[in-house]
């Protein structure tokens, strides 16, 4: 069974008025168990719309969403799904622990099962030790951790990510690129990444998913296999040849063969 | 601490600027082309602080009960008046502010009314709101037009309060399958917090000015506003006791306020962290 399967999704806002944006065109997109996709493309493309429709924090005009062999409506009320977005959006009133705490809280868990839940997904990002504060008391990638624990808490097939890393700096960025990867082996979740980092997608996915605008549509799917996902993967030749394709296939000149190797 | 020594500070600051000012003053006050710019400076229009604190001591008449008793007394009665008004109109302002929050055609709807309902003048409709009720108690009147006084600010503050969450909260709230209730509890209300507690303090300080100008236009006994008419008629002859009964009108604001503060301090206790940790 697929993670997601998104169907001839068409997406249009304010339809029938004079600002009418088509923001989605005809769209189809499969992500398979387990797999690490990236949405990319230029500002406009609809990439975060698409992430918006499969999370069904927004519905399609035309066409079905499926998520975990369900309709997304109810895929979203059985929390088949984490999310994370570009700003951490901790609430500044609760603790960190408390924080990460919330998505259990709604789905009526245990006081002492959540707390210890949390707790374990704290010391997944490396922030056991932060569990009592508060989210002003934390930097930038800190609070960006813990709303990733939060979005694992519920240990969810699936996490969406909207541009997570995108506020963070390049060192700061590259250690969570490296921590989510191996929270996404160790938990086997599917994972939906939008990003406008071509470096970012290339290193994270399995598949990067370009995308280009106006209206916003599906230009190029490309598989990436790296020899490894570390330090050395990000220099390895794999990774210099699957960014130029990227970025070429961002251009609007898509490659059919392997780009020449630099 | 710091806070004590400021408000100290401040009322030796009071002190030096009215006693500074009768020291300087002219006493039949500074008239400039037939315009009098600065009040009066003699002891029937500013008596010295010392009189009125003296004055408070005193019998109210001759061998009556202190000024200082009567006028706590007053404020007593006066507070209870105004805590009913406070807690009635607080809690229309929060139930007002959530159903504007919950349906928009509510907001537009209701928004400017609950606007132009605090541009009616006071001293006309309290006499209109005393003529309704014959079976009521005079202080009911008086604490349903606090009330009408103190809903405004936290209807007006809560609103904006409850809309100040950002869309990825609401939208993270969603994604968690939380109905409009959930929402708001766990987002919208501890989010509003901030905006509730200048706006409650608003409400307070109005609430007090509804049950004192209350009290006076339905001629309710045994309140402050009373007591300021009764004691206003006498200025000329003792002009300290006016003030003493000012002074009572003054601390059942700060006993208000206080008790908002009382309420803020547990609540907003984490919501100031600033120190940041970095990792």
């Amino acid at each position: 069974m697929s993670a997601v399967v998104v169907d001839k999704v068409t997406k249009v806002f304010n339809q029938g008025r004079p600002d009418e944006v088509v923001a989605l065109s005809e769209v189809d997109l499969t992500v398979a168990d387990g797999e690490f996709v990236s949405l990319i493309g230029p500002s406009g493309c609809g990439k975060s719309t698409l992430l918006r429709l499969i999370a069904d924090l927004i519905a399609p005009t035309a066409g079905t969403v499926t998520v975990a062999g369900k309709s997304a409506g109810t895929a979203r009320k059985q929390q088949e799904y984490g999310i994370a977005f570009q700003q951490a959006g901790l609430f500044e009133w609760r603790t960190v622990l408390r924080n990460v705490e919330l998505p259990l809280e709604l789905r009526g868990m245990s006081r002492a099962r959540r707390r210890a839940r949390a707790e374990e997904m704290l010391a997944l990002v490396g922030l056991a030790d932060f569990a009592g504060h508060y989210p002003a008391q934390l930097s930038g990638g800190m609070q960006q951790r813990v709303a990733i624990a939060r979005a694992l808490a519920v240990q969810p097939p699936l996490l969406l990510m909207d541009e997570p890393f995108g506020a963070l700096d390049e060192m700061t960025r590259e250690r969570l690129q490296t921590e989510l990867l191996a929270i996404c082996a160790k938990t086997g979740t599917s994972t939906v990444f939008v990003t406008h980092s071509i470096s970012e997608a290339v290193f994270l996915s399995q598949r990067v998913v370009v995308m280009s605008a106006r209206p916003g549509r599906i230009t190029a799917s490309i598989g990436v296999a790296l020899p490894s996902r570390d330090d050395a993967g990000r220099q390895s030749p794999a990774y210099f040849d699957k960014i130029t394709e990227v970025r070429r296939a961002l251009r609007g000149t898509p490659v059919t063969s392997p780009a020449e190797t630099r | 601490m710091r806070r004590v020594l400021f408000a100290a500070a401040g009322l030796v600051a009071f002190v030096l600027l009215w006693e500074g000012y009768k020291l300087v003053g002219n006493p039949d006050g500074t008239v400039l082309f037939g315009v009098r710019v600065l009040p009066r400076a003699d002891d029937l229009s500013m008596p010295h602080l010392w009189t009125v604190v003296r004055r408070l001591g005193r019998p109210e008449l001759a061998g009556g009960r202190p000024v200082g008793l009567v006028v706590l007394r007053a404020s007593g009665f006066t507070l209870g008046i105004t805590a009913v008004g406070f807690a009635i109109g607080a809690l229309v302002g929060l139930l007002l502010a959530i159903g504007m929050q919950r349906f928009r055609p509510v907001e537009r709807g209701l928004l400017p009314y609950v606007i132009l309902s605090q541009t009616v003048p006071l001293v006309a409709l309290a006499p209109l709101v005393a003529g309704w009720n014959v079976l009521w108690a005079d202080w009911m009147t008086v604490a349903l037009i606090a009330a009408y006084l103190a809903f405004f600010p936290v209807a007006v503050g809560m609103l904006r309060g409850l809309q100040s969450p950002a869309a990825s909260g609401v939208e993270l709230m969603r994604s968690y399958a939380a109905g409009w209730w959930r929402t708001l509890v766990k987002l919208r209300l501890p989010a509003a917090l901030p905006y509730l507690f200048p706006a409650l303090r608003l409400a307070g300080a109005a609430a007090v000015v509804g049950a004192v100008v209350g009290e006076i236009s339905t001629g309710t006994r045994g309140g402050i506003g009373r007591l300021i008419i009764e004691y206003a008629r006498e200025a000329t002859s003792d002009p300290a006791k006016v003030y003493t009964a000012m002074l009572g009108a003054a601390l059942l604001g700060l006993v208000v306020a206080g008790a908002v503060s009382l309420l803020e301090l547990p609540l907003m206790r984490h919501r100031r962290h600033v120190e940041v940790v970095t990792l």
